[in-house]
């Protein structure tokens, strides 16, 4: 997904959205621009600064500068909420921990490797399921039992699902499982870094309450979602580039290095024309 | 005398009647999810081919991952022993055995007695074994059986960045849409798959001979790719997917 936050110069947000990013859309970041533009009623000639962050920062021509998401991330759910010590992201690609001290990043860990421990594996198997991805929460709360199922391979963990439905298991239990082979994979991964309280977790899978619990019981802690838990990457660059149009107004040097336009990105077509 | 081996396996179910030491039936079928009815129907068509009734068996040995499924075996040894047996009887110089299943991949080493002196199995993740190619030959919409000689045509084998099945699989989608061929997609999974082995074969230690076995050394286009990578040539029994059958059928002859 695609996400625009636009805040105001107190960092207040004025608007915020998400459209799709897929392989049709990833060079069309101006139109959900232009969505959130309307939204706030403002035109991009309004807007003083633009960062771009995520893994196609790239692909975004209008913005005044790119910063990973990791350093957006720490800054969007710090701002959220300020006890912020720990952040766990687990997104479509990924699963990120993040150590977060005075609101600024200081160590984090990763994986992107190994689609058991991301979003990905839910999105594999609710297919196997039969289940739609944002009903797994819900489904998850009738569970009498977490079945154990495989974290370490979404393949393996597959099988044991087709398993377990030739025998007639109850689906919630499965879910449940699968809920649970998750959580465990990623506190394993989380523990790395010191973890503590306050816990913050985000990326699309916050969005699945039976995800949460699960984190919480291997945690041994509660966990806060952000309301918005897709947006605090888009959050954290609007803030960002508050501060630096803020610094550029305060040392009277001008805030833009370049001229942008709000365009697609031309990245693809010059890949494909070979030139 | 009469002796049946059956393996269970993750992907397929494969049975074996042997007379005197010598094969009278081989039979295959898709394992599916009930194991116990599988290996029933197993038995009742490789019987038929046979010509036998249930009678006539002096002993039956299960082997493979559903083995304990097999309610009509005296009873069951790891696919490890059966698959040692089995490719010992056929080449008794073997000493280092990589059988390529559908779900893992396992190295075995032997000692000059043909016995299992050490093994590794890849039961981490699915990047290793059959479950990889079958993920990807499903995205190029080609059988399974076409992925090794396809992949021999191959002059440019796409190199994969990641090492997970299942994000392969989004790699090789976009691949496709850039205009990689399926040659070369295919030719790029069996040089993964073949780096994977490699590093089996490295944490078990290699002594010659070495032999391939299980379904995965029906693939020519993946056992080109192992030999090109370990830098030599394997020995392959003519049943590579019947092996651990055979073994467990073996087995089963010397105890009764």
């Amino acid at each position: 997904m695609t996400k625009v936050v636009i805040v105001n110069g107190d960092g207040r947000t004025l608007s915020a959205l998400m459209g799709p990013t897929g392989a049709e859309h990833r060079r069309l970041a101006n139109k959900v621009m232009t969505d959130a533009l309307a939204r706030a009623e403002l035109t991009f000639d309004e807007i003083s600064y633009v960062v771009a962050t995520g893994y196609g920062r790239i692909n975004v021509p209008f913005a005044d500068r790119q910063i990973t998401e990791l350093t957006c991330h720490a800054k969007g759910i710090a701002s959220l909420f300020p006890g912020v010590r720990t952040a766990i992201d687990i997104g479509g690609q990924d699963a990120k921990g993040l150590k977060i001290k005075n609101g600024k990043l200081v160590d984090f860990v990763m994986n992107d490797r190994c689609a058991a421990g991301t979003g990905r594996f839910l999105d594999v198997l609710v297919g196997t399921l039969g289940l739609r991805i944002d009903e797994l929460g819900e489904i998850s709360l009738q569970a009498t039992q977490r079945l154990p199922i495989s974290n370490v391979c979404t393949v393996f963990a597959q099988m044991e699902i087709m398993a377990w439905l030739s025998q007639g298991t109850p689906l919630p239990d499965i879910v449940a499982g699968l809920h649970d082979a998750i959580a465990n994979r990623v506190v394993k991964m989380v523990k790395k870094l010191k973890i503590e309280p306050e816990v913050v977790f985000t990326g699309g899978v916050a969005k699945n309450i039976g995800v949460v619990r699960a984190l919480q019981d291997h945690l041994g802690l509660s966990v806060s979602v952000p309301p918005e838990p897709l947006l605090t990457g888009a959050l954290g660059a609007a803030l960002m580039g508050r501060e630096m149009a803020l610094k550029a107004l305060a040392e009277g040097k001008p805030i833009h290095e370049k001229e942008l336009r709000l365009t697609e990105a031309t990245f693809f077509k010059t890949e494909q024309d070979g030139s | 005398m009469f002796v049946m081996g059956i393996d269970i396996g993750s992907g397929t179910s494969k049975g074996v009647i042997l007379k005197d030491g010598k094969p009278v039936a081989y039979h295959l079928l898709p394992s599916g999810v009930n194991y116990k009815a599988v290996s029933e129907k197993l038995r009742e068509e490789i019987l038929a081919k046979a010509g036998l009734s249930p009678a006539d068996i002096a002993d039956t040995i299960a082997t493979g991952q559903g083995a304990g499924n097999v309610a009509f075996s005296s009873h069951d040894v790891p696919d490890i022993l059966s698959c040692a047996r089995g490719v010992a009887s056929v080449f008794p110089s073997v000493r280092t055995i990589i059988d390529v299943q559908r779900t893992f991949t396992q190295v075995i080493r032997l000692n000059a007695t043909g016995q299992v002196i050490n093994f590794i199995i890849n039961e981490k993740c699915a990047t290793g074994s059959g479950c990889f190619l079958d993920i990807i030959s499903h995205v190029l919409q080609i059988d399974l059986k076409d992925a090794g000689p396809l992949s021999l045509g191959s002059d440019n084998p796409v190199v994969f960045t990641t090492g997970c099945a299942v994000f392969g699989e989004s790699e090789a989608i976009s691949r496709v849409s850039e205009g990689a061929s399926r040659e070369d997609i295919l030719a790029g999974v069996h040089q993964a798959l073949a780096s994977k082995i490699s590093t089996l074969i490295d944490r078990v230690g290699l002594e010659m001979d070495c032999a391939m076995s299980g379904g995965g050394a029906l693939n020519v286009g993946l056992v080109d790719s192992v030999e090109k990578k370990l830098g030599f040539r394997l020995l392959a029994p003519g049943q590579p997917q019947f092996i651990n059958a055979i073994g467990a059928a073996l087995m089963a002859e010397s105890e009764a």
